[in-house]
Formats: structure tokens, sequence, C-alpha cells
């Protein structure tokens, strides 16, 4: 090879490493990782938004998906306590439909008031997670098994109690619950922002969010630091149960009347809001604004194409595609995070890996390729600076 | 058979490389690397963790292929570097650490598995188990194939394999690679492995031992090429090498001498107490240790000393007996409690136990004793950072980020993060649950050198380890655990590795 073959070859490579670099910058910049949800968002309502825009960018597709998923999403908080302990509560859902229906029979058949109707609910709600959590930790059931039976447990008891009847109207008192709007925002929604800031809170800032997360990350070193998880998973079901019930509460309030489907239809929003916020601002964690970010994201998404024209099952073709699509990208992420460790002994050890190392943040390549196109910029580094 | 290794046989070169090199993302792991195994000899490949040993056994394995200049010849002839078919065939067996096997399958099903059986639809077992029998019996070995692997010794899962492995057969072709095979193992069970190795010797194969234990060296091989920094730095007859030269060749400098701890009088302040404590297999046992206090428990496999310190931590079920901290008892038995009393606990399984690999340094650093300010509990983030930065700061962890994930620092800088957690709750009295197993030479100086630090600062310090030489030279007393209890209590002159293996030896 003549000298001027591998110059040019040089500068051919040293451009294409230069665009890569640029492109990842902005991507750096940008955080395209971290709120890449936030651009798709943006995507969908700008896509939508030419598509429709006389039915998409109106206040009402604003306020009826605000809403709308305000329940999924006091749901979905409710299922970040146990996830975050590293533990599922599948029988979440369910919960939430036997609250709605035993709120609406507790008022309509036995004409207890709506106060003290909500609180027996909230109650139930807490037996429920105290059931599930004697279970999983006292008596040592894996989760999923435990929440799952417990879900056809609580379909058995609402189909019990509404025998194939819808309960309704209800009180004025319980209906006023969820149909105010202050300034413009539906009730249900800055519900919804409330229970998220104090989630937020908790799960994040205080020292209990920051032990159910280590019984999450690993419960064995958890408890070999102090932290007592047995206790803390306990609690994280108890939590999920009683704010699954309250979400039940408000959704009877919402619909005016209630029948013993509901419920199972909750499940999958939920966990893919979740399960999608952990690829949104703190990376392979749960985190509370993740979920909902990834929880808007979805909606705005199965709202656009509905009003596009699309079939009732899209919604459900959608959720489930971002569920899987939102596990497939953390685990692939966070794979290619520890090649990235592992292949690299001492960060800031030298340029290059300086500035190869956002390129495989960003750029998807697999791990042979890469390590044999950097071994190989590496040299021919060395040799150009000489 | 040994007796007809003649000369020239002994001068033939089983496997030759050469000019093996390596990079990985512009990091030198292999440069220009060479290795001669011959014929009917245990060669020992030896270097600390880091020094390439294992990237010259997967490019040999054919996982990595190897740079341009590489030249490999098997049994003479030409070999192709990086691919496993051309390894397979030509003879290479491989056992890995992690042996690969399946535990709740049986002995037999784990020798049979993807050789396939008789008939295609219907796997029998007694077929299975007759195969399996054959195979074992080739190594005359003594193992019931109808076993659950789960059920074996570690010795005897190693054993099956090799089995495996080598597939019955061992003939003059056959270079067997064991990656560290007694990383896992009890001292006593070490003897079995070396066993069947001398035994495939005998056979005419030739066996590649990768190691960082010098003394299996010198009990088990002929020669041994020692790697240092991804370099060849030596091929020696081991019988012409002293422990001492062997070291230096490993670490590239004479080792100083690590017994430098000062023997104080065992009259220091009490401050673990430990009374006729019960659980698992460990029955009435009693120990004091003193503030600067290094003290070692040892003994064979099933004497209870693996369970002592999770006992006394109260992360093991205690039935018995009772934990006092300065003279005041430990209520309860959990982690929680003896935290709060100021135990600090390492657990041997440091993946599995030690630190949350996806946390940052600063979560893991603060995880036992979380700051919160007001009624809230308001964690802030700013106030944890500072408070990491500055404990990664005294320990010198490398890299100084709070903000570092701590699956990506190695093994030694994980290790002072977890003794700074502990340090950050004024721990008085330190754990170390076996804590050099896997760990190479060079950082267990520095395992070391923080304990030492720890007694020196006047905490009591606590090890259990299986290795005696270690033990002699960190510890001003040794525990030697017989059935449960104490057996004998080693300090002073007293203290030397011959008599603490011989003490855990006794039957009583």
């Amino acid at each position: 090879m003549s000298g001027y073959q591998t110059d040019a070859a040089r500068i051919q490579e040293r451009g294409q490493r230069r665009a890569k670099q640029g492109l990842s910058r902005w991507a750096g910049r940008l955080g395209l990782s971290r709120f890449s949800g936030l651009y798709i968002w943006a995507g969908f309502i700008l896509l939508f938004g030419i598509l429709t825009p006389d039915t998409f960018l109106t206040s009402k597709t604003l306020t009826s998906v605000g809403s709308e998923q305000a329940i999924t999403g006091i749901l979905a908080i409710g299922v970040l306590f146990p996830l975050s302990a590293g533990v599922f509560d599948l029988s979440a859902a369910q919960n939430l439909g036997l609250a709605a229906v035993g709120s609406g029979w507790l008022m309509s058949q036995v004409h207890v008031s709506p106060l003290l109707a909500i609180a027996l609910t909230l109650g139930f709600g807490a037996l429920i997670g105290t059931a599930n959590g004697f279970l999983v930790t006292i008596i040592g059931v894996n989760s999923f098994i435990t929440t799952l039976g417990m879900t056809s447990v609580l379909l058995a008891i609402a189909e019990g109690i509404a025998n194939g009847n819808y309960f309704g109207p209800f009180p004025n008192s319980f209906s006023n619950l969820t149909s105010g709007s202050p300034l413009g925002i539906p009730i249900v929604v800055i519900y919804l922002f409330v229970a998220a800031g104090v989630a937020w809170y908790v799960l994040e800032h205080t020292p209990v969010g920051r032990r159910l997360h280590a019984c999450g990350a690993n419960k064995e070193a958890a408890r070999l630091t102090g932290v007592p998880t047995r206790r803390y998973i306990f609690l994280s079901f108890v939590a999920c149960g009683v704010i699954a019930s309250a979400s039940g509460v408000l959704l009877s309030s919402q619909l005016g009347s209630v029948s013993q489907t509901i419920g199972p239809s909750y499940l999958l929003p939920a966990y893919a809001a979740c399960f999608l916020g952990t690829t949104q601002l703190k990376p392979e964690r749960f985190n509370v604004w993740g979920t909902m970010i990834a929880l808007y994201l979805l909606a705005t998404g199965v709202e656009g194409l509905q009003l596009v024209g699309a079939q009732l099952w899209v919604t459900d073709l959608f959720n489930g595609a971002a569920l899987i699509g939102a596990v497939s990208i953390a685990v692939v992420s966070e794979r290619r995070r520890a090649h990235v460790e592992t292949a690299a002994p001492e960060p800031s050890e030298s340029e290059v890996a300086k500035l190869e190392k956002p390129r495989t943040e960003s750029t998807p390549v697999l791990p042979n390729q890469s390590r044999r196109e950097e071994s190989k910029d590496a040299v021919e580094r060395e040799t150009s600076t000489r | 058979m040994s007796s007809s290794r003649d000369a020239e046989t002994l001068a033939a070169e089983a496997l030759t490389l050469k000019g093996v090199s390596k990079r990985f993302r512009g990091q030198r792991a292999l440069e220009s690397v060479q290795l001669h195994v011959r014929a009917g000899e245990v060669h020992a490949l030896l270097g600390v963790n880091g020094s390439g040993k294992s990237t010259l056994i997967k490019i040999l394995a054919g996982y990595h292929a190897p740079e341009h200049g590489a030249s490999a010849q098997l049994h003479g002839r030409g070999f192709t570097l990086g691919s496993a078919a051309a390894a397979a065939e030509g003879g290479l067996r491989f056992v890995h650490q992690d042996l690969g096997l399946i535990a709740s399958l049986t002995v037999a099903e784990n020798l049979t598995l993807g050789v396939g059986h008789g008939s295609l639809i219907w796997t029998s077992k007694r077929q299975d188990r007759r195969v399996a029998g054959k195979l074992l019996k080739e190594l005359s070995l003594d193992i019931d194939p109808g076993l659950h692997v789960r059920q074996l010794s570690t010795a005897h899962q190693t054993m099956v394999a090799i089995v495996r492995a080598l597939r019955g057969t061992v003939d003059k072709r056959t270079i067997l690679v064991l990656d560290e095979p007694t990383a896992a193992l009890p001292a006593h069970e070490v003897q079995q492995v070396f066993d069947i190795v001398r035994r495939i010797r005998r056979a005419g194969g030739s066996v590649i031992y990768v190691t960082h234990r010098l003394a299996e060296v010198q009990a088990l091989c002929d020669r041994v090429t020692v790697l240092r920094d991804g370099q060849h730095i030596a091929t020696r007859e081991v019988a012409a090498l002293t422990h001492d030269e062997l070291v230096e060749l490993v670490i590239g400098r004479a080792l100083e001498n690590l017994g430098q701890t000062q023997h104080q009088s065992s009259a220091t302040t009490p401050v673990l107490g430990v009374e006729t404590l019960s659980g698992d297999t460990v029955r009435d046992f009693s120990l004091t240790v003193g503030a600067g206090e290094t003290v070692g428990i040892t003994g064979l496999v099933g004497s209870g000393y693996e369970e002592v310190s999770g006992l006394i931590f109260g992360s093991r079920r205690r039935t018995g007996g009772e934990v006092r901290l300065a003279g005041a008892m430990i209520r309860g038995n959990s982690p929680r409690e003896a935290i709060r009393a100021g135990i600090a606990f390492t657990p041997a399984d440091r993946k599995g136990g030690g630190g949350m690999m996806g946390w940052t340094l600063r979560e893991n650093l603060t995880l036992p004793r979380l700051v919160a300010a007001g009624p809230l509990r308001w964690m802030s983030p700013r106030n944890e950072r500072l408070e990491a930065r500055g404990w990664l700061e005294r320990l010198e962890v490398r890299p100084l980020d709070p903000e570092a994930s701590f699956s990506s620092l190695s093994g030694g800088n994980q290790q002072k993060v977890v003794l700074a957690r502990w340090l950050r709750c004024n721990a008085r009295v330190f754990i170390f649950d076996q804590p050099t197993v896997g760990v190479d030479l060079g950082a267990r100086r520095g395992i070391y050198r923080s304990m030492a630090e720890v007694a020196r600062s006047g905490a009591a310090v606590l090890m259990s380890s299986s290795e005696a030489e270690e033990l002699c030279e960190v510890c001003d007393r040794v525990v030697v655990m017989r059935r449960g209890g104490v057996g004998a209590v080693l300090e002073g002159s007293e203290l030397t590795a011959e008599r603490v293996v011989a003490e855990g030896l006794v039957v009583a």
C-alpha cells in the first residue's frame, strides 16, 4: 500500500470518526438517552398534530388524555413501591377493580356513607397488601406467583359481590370527588401529580426510599448492611395495596357506575409505564418522574392513533409492544454498560478511552465489532501522534 | 508409564505458541507472549490477576482471535488460533473456573449432555448411567453417576467437569487446560484434584494448569511459565526454583515481609466478647478480641469456621450464646442490631453481598447510616456527595468520583469503598469473612494493609480464612476450630502454618 493511499484512508477515517464524535456530543448535550422519552413524546405530538390538527391539537384531547390516564398513573405509582423493592404486585390492578366495585356496592347496596365506604375500601386494600406481604416475606412464596393467585381471589370476590350487576349512581358527594377542575385542570390530574410528588419524595429522597431500592438492587447485600429487608418488602406491598384501592375508589367516582369487569385492563398500562420509566431520567432504576413521562408518552401515542382512525385494539398492541420494547432496551443498555465497564480497565487512563466512550453510549454496536474498531483506532492514533 | 517418559518424549512439544499479542480498546492485554508445553508434562501458567493468563487461555480456546504475527503449533503441526473447532480437533480440552455443570442434573446427565444418545427420541437413564460410569472409570474415579451434581463435594464436581471435558479419552494428543481448578476448593480437597491431574500425566496427556497459588505450582507442576503485565517473564523447571524466586518472578520484586504486625500483648482491653455461641454447626464457641488485635478463625470444612463470623454478625441464625461489644450485650439477632452496636462485616461473596453493583459509590457508602435532615427526613444529594467524596479521598479510591458506578471499580477499590462505609459508621469490630478468596497476590497485600490499619486505629479485627500461611502472617492469634467448637488457640511462637494445619486435623 502506498503512502498516499494510507493517508487518504486515514483522513477519511478521521472524518468519519469526527462525524460520529460530533453526533455523540450532540446526543450527550441533549441528554438523548436519559430524556429520549420527552423527545419521542414531542415527536408524537408533532406527528399527530400534522396528521389530524383539528382533533388532536385541542384542549379537549389534552384534558381527556390527562384525566383518563390519571387513574392508571396513580396505580403505577402504587406498583412502583414493590417494584423498587424487587418484587412484583400483579394483584394491584384487580385490587383497583375490587375497590371500584366494592365501594360502589357499599354505597348503593349496603347504603353506607361515602366516607365510610372509602375508609372501608382503603382498609381492605391494606389488608390485601398485608396478605401479599405475609405470603411473600414470612411464608416465602415467590411474589409473582403470590400476587397472580391473589388476582384470581380478588376477581372472585368482585364477581361474588357484583353477581353480574352494575352499581350506581352514587351520591353526589362521592361523584364530586373527581368532577371538579380548578384552573381548568381536571382534579384527578392534580391528584396524580400530588401523589407523584409525595412518592418521588419518599422513594427518591428519604432513607426509607433508599433502603427500599436497596432491597431491589441486592437483597442479600442490603440485609448485610443492616436493612431489615423483609419489613421493607412487606410494607411496600401494603403501600401498593392502599394506593391501588385508592385509585379504584377514584375510578368508581369518575365512572359513576361500575361492574365486575373493571380491573384487569389496568395492569399492563401501569406496568408498561413503570418499566418504560426505567429507561428515563434515572436509567435502570424505577423512578417516579420517568414513570410519569412514560405514562403520558404511551397515552399520547394511543390517543393519536385512535384519532387518526386506528381500531380499538391498537391500544393493547401499543401498550404491549411498549412494555416489551422498554424492557428490551433496559436489558440491552445494561449489558452494554457492563461490557463497556469491563472492557475499559481504567477510565480516564488514556485519551483514546475518553474519546471513544461517548460513542459506545450513543450508537449501538456489536461488542466484538466495537472492540476491533477501537483497537484499530488506537493504533492509528499512536502512529499519527508520533 | 512415567518410567517410559524418556528424553525423546520429554523434548517433544505438544503445544507451541509464539508472538501472541492482544489489545482490548487500546489496552495491551498480551504482548508477544510465548508458551511451550511439552508432551506429558503439567505446565503451570502463573501470574496475578490481570497478567494475561485468562486472555491467553481464551485465545487458545478460540474465544478471542490474536493479533497478526502469532503462530501456533499443536503436536508439530500448524494450528489456527482463534477457532474453537480447531482447538477441539487438535486435542485441546478446557475446564473453566465455573466448571459449567448443571447442579440440578445428575452426574450421568451432565456427562452425556450434548454428546447424543442412542436414540433421538428416547433418552434412556440406564444407558446414560452406563456411559457415564464408563467415562468415570477411565480415570478410575469412584463417583456414583446417579447422584445429583449439587450433592457432590466441590472437588468431585471439579472431577466430573474434567471427565466431561476429556470425554473419557486421554492419550498423547490430549492437552487439558485447567483454569484455576482449586480456587473454590477447601484445602483438604485440593489433593484429590492433584491426583487426577497426575493420573492424566501418567496416561501421557499434557496439562496446562492456570493458577496464582505458588504452593500448587511447587507441589504439582513440572515446569512453569510466568506472565506479568501481559508479557512472558520466564519459563523454568519448577524443581530448580525456590519459593522466594517464584514470588519474585510473579510480582516482579522480592516480597516484603508481611509479618510486621506488632505482636501486642493479648492483655489489651477486650472489645468483642463471644460467649457459648451456637447455631448451624457451631456449638458453644467462645472468644474475646481486644482493641488493636487481629484474630483468625480457621479449620477444616465442616468444622464451623465459615459460619462463626456470620453468627457473630447476626446474618446467620443464633440458637444460643451471646455477643458483647465492650461489655454491652447486643440484643436481637440481625445484622441491623450488630451494625448499630458497631460491628462491621465484609462477606466472603463480594459480588453477592458486598456492594450494590449498579449503584454509585456515594449510595454504597452511605447505605448503612443514611443522614436525613428535618422532620421530613429529606436526604440532600449534595451533602451526601460531599461526604462521600471525603471518604473516597481518605481511602484513596480510584476513580475519585462519588457518582461512579460501583461495578466499574477494580476489586481492590471496591474493597476500599466497603471499608470506608464501615469506618464511616465508627465500627469498633471488623469481621472479614474469607477476605482473600479468589484475590490475587497484589490485591491481597492491599487487603492485609487495610486490615492492619483498622487494627492500628484501635478496632478489633476478626478474620476467617482457610489458608494457614495467610493467617500466620496477618493474625496475632488464631483459633482452630474442630467439630463446631474451639479446637486450639495458637499465638506467639506456636503460631506456624504447620501447627495450624495439624491442629485442624486432630481427631477430637
